[in-house]
């Protein structure tokens, strides 16, 4: 009975025109489930990383020393104005090449296609993050920073024990918005061979011609991902809410 | 005890002086590329750039051609959409919804592999066949989810009127349709151009995916110089200026967008 279930329910599909066969075949099947966890890994730990250069850059944004300011404030308009796949190209393809190339006595190039996926996307989600923590540090009142001074607050802890704060509450609905588009732009890893769920697709589909079923897969898929992020930021927005400040 | 200057970033005074030196070292060194081989052409790589530059061009030209036209379509379907989503109907609400919401949360990657490799590559209208070239699609990929925005922002704008304009302009026996038409459009065209204009530089730069299915646009002919000349120095070379090219091509719009959005943040 069992058993029966998956055959039955490809077979309904496929009355209505839609081939589901690779999912009956364990191998496909199995490239596809790990084609789906590959973006799972690949999606939390860019987002991970991402927070973490979204925060310094915002940091360096934000801080008087022009030193600091203008490389941070290069960086983010270069990577917001140019395509994410020609930095993908460019870490990959040049970056890495010349990696190669230095460290071919030292037994070899350590960074796989997937760690070059996670510090592209993870830098160029960083840029987006920091603009919006940006906008959130500046629209803390000057008051309040007054206040803190007052009390002996040095630069340092008034950014990182009350601008930050209060600015991740005034930033978070954009933080949501920009982890859900850095869920999906992880489908560009398959342009350098990252095994993820468009990869895993690619495969199945040039053997079995079935474009479209695996598309609705994979839409569900991330249907699903952002559902789940969106809910996150709305739990953690209630979590956070502080009366009387911010939305 | 010595109080240090409460300092706020003066961040307008700041960013503009950085974003501008990064257009000038852009601009310099194609410049200085382009004296150095007119000059003697003894450099193999900037030999190597020149000559690769006229199809670098072309293919450039490729990727603006699909933005505009896909911004365009995305454009004209957007318009019609975004009133839907107010309509007073609730099923056209809720099946423009569905539309807006499925083409906006999928990835743009997984709309052009689908838009690529499910629509047919000629439609046949009668005896006539009509090629359905890989550009096209690429389009219409990237149109579909540029509607979807465009419906949204429409949406955004409208509702952004107050309401009371609403009522006002009726209780001066103004009609429904002269209402939106004369008085509601013309203040959403204002408050749509920022966005819009921030969907057709993220448009730009989602053309570089057509690369990815075969479409001979700058990124893919970038490949195709790098293989071809096989050198190490013109790799470096020739990736930084799709880089360059890109950020120069994107770069004036995102400006201008800032400023229109500061210009009308208050009116």
């Amino acid at each position: 009975m069992s058993q029966g279930l998956p055959e039955a329910a490809v077979a309904a599909l496929n009355k209505i025109g839609l081939n589901y066969s690779f999912v009956l075949a364990a191998d496909e099947r199995a490239s596809f489930i790990h084609g789906m966890l590959v973006t799972l890994e690949l999606s939390v730990v860019t987002a991970f990383f991402s927070l973490i250069a979204g925060v310094l850059l915002a940091a360096m944004l934000t801080s008087p020393r022009a030193a600091l300011a203008r490389p941070a404030r290069i960086f983010v308009e270069i990577t917001r104005n140019t395509p994410t796949l020609v930095q993908l190209f460019c870490a990959f393809l040049v970056l890495n090449m010349l990696l190669s190339q230095a460290l071919r006595e030292l037994g070899g190039n350590p960074l796989t296609p997937f760690i070059w996926s996670v510090i592209v996307i993870a830098l160029h989600k960083g840029a987006f993050h920091a603009e919006a923590l940006r906008a959130g540090i500046e629209a803390v009142p000057r008051a309040t920073l007054e206040a803190a001074q007052s009390l002996g607050y040095s630069r340092r802890q008034r950014l990182w024990e009350l601008q930050l704060p209060l600015a991740l509450r005034f930033a978070l609905p954009t933080l949501v918005n920009n982890m859900v588009d850095l869920v999906k732009m992880t489908t560009i890893a398959s342009a350098i061979a990252v095994g993820d769920v468009t990869y895993a697709s690619i495969m199945i589909w040039t053997q079995r011609d079935n474009v479209l079923e695996l598309m609705i897969l994979i839409l569900l898929f991330f249907g699903a991902l952002t559902f789940v992020i969106n809910r996150a930021g709305r739990w953690l927005e209630t979590r956070l809410r502080m009366p009387g400040y911010g939305h | 005890m010595a109080t240090e200057q409460l300092s706020l970033p003066l961040a307008n005074a700041r960013r503009q002086p950085g974003a501008m030196i990064t257009v000038i070292a852009v601009g310099a060194l194609l410049a200085l590329c382009e004296r150095e081989i007119v000059s003697h052409a003894h450099n193999v790589t900037l030999v190597a750039l020149v000559t690769w530059a006229p199809s670098l061009g072309k293919a450039l030209w490729v990727n603006i051609e699909i933005s505009l036209l896909a911004i365009a379509l995305g454009t004209l379907a957007g318009l019609t959409l975004g009133p839907l989503l107010l309509s007073p109907l609730r099923v056209v609400r809720a099946v423009t919804r569905c539309y807006v919401q499925l083409f906006r949360n999928a990835p743009l990657l997984v709309l052009i592999y689908f838009s690529t490799y499910v629509f047919p590559f000629e439609i046949s209208i009668g005896h006539h066949i009509l090629p359905f070239p890989d550009w096209f699609k690429v389009t219409l990929g990237l149109a579909l989810p540029a509607s979807a925005n465009v419906a949204e922002i429409f949406r955004g704008a409208i509702q952004s009127i107050p309401h009371a304009q609403w009522d006002a302009a009726r209780s001066l026996a103004f009609g429904r349709a002269q209402v939106f038409r004369l008085i509601i459009l013309p203040q959403c065209v204002k408050r749509m151009l920022p966005p819009w204009m921030n969907l057709y530089a993220s448009i730009t730069m989602g053309t570089s995916l057509a690369s990815l299915v075969g479409v001979h646009d700058l990124l893919d002919t970038a490949q195709v110089a790098s293989n071809t000349v096989a050198r190490a120095d013109f790799t470096v070379l020739v990736y930084f200026t799709v880089l360059g090219l890109f950020f120069v091509y994107c770069y004036p719009i995102a400006r201008i967008t800032r400023r229109l959005e500061k210009r009308y943040a208050f009116n």
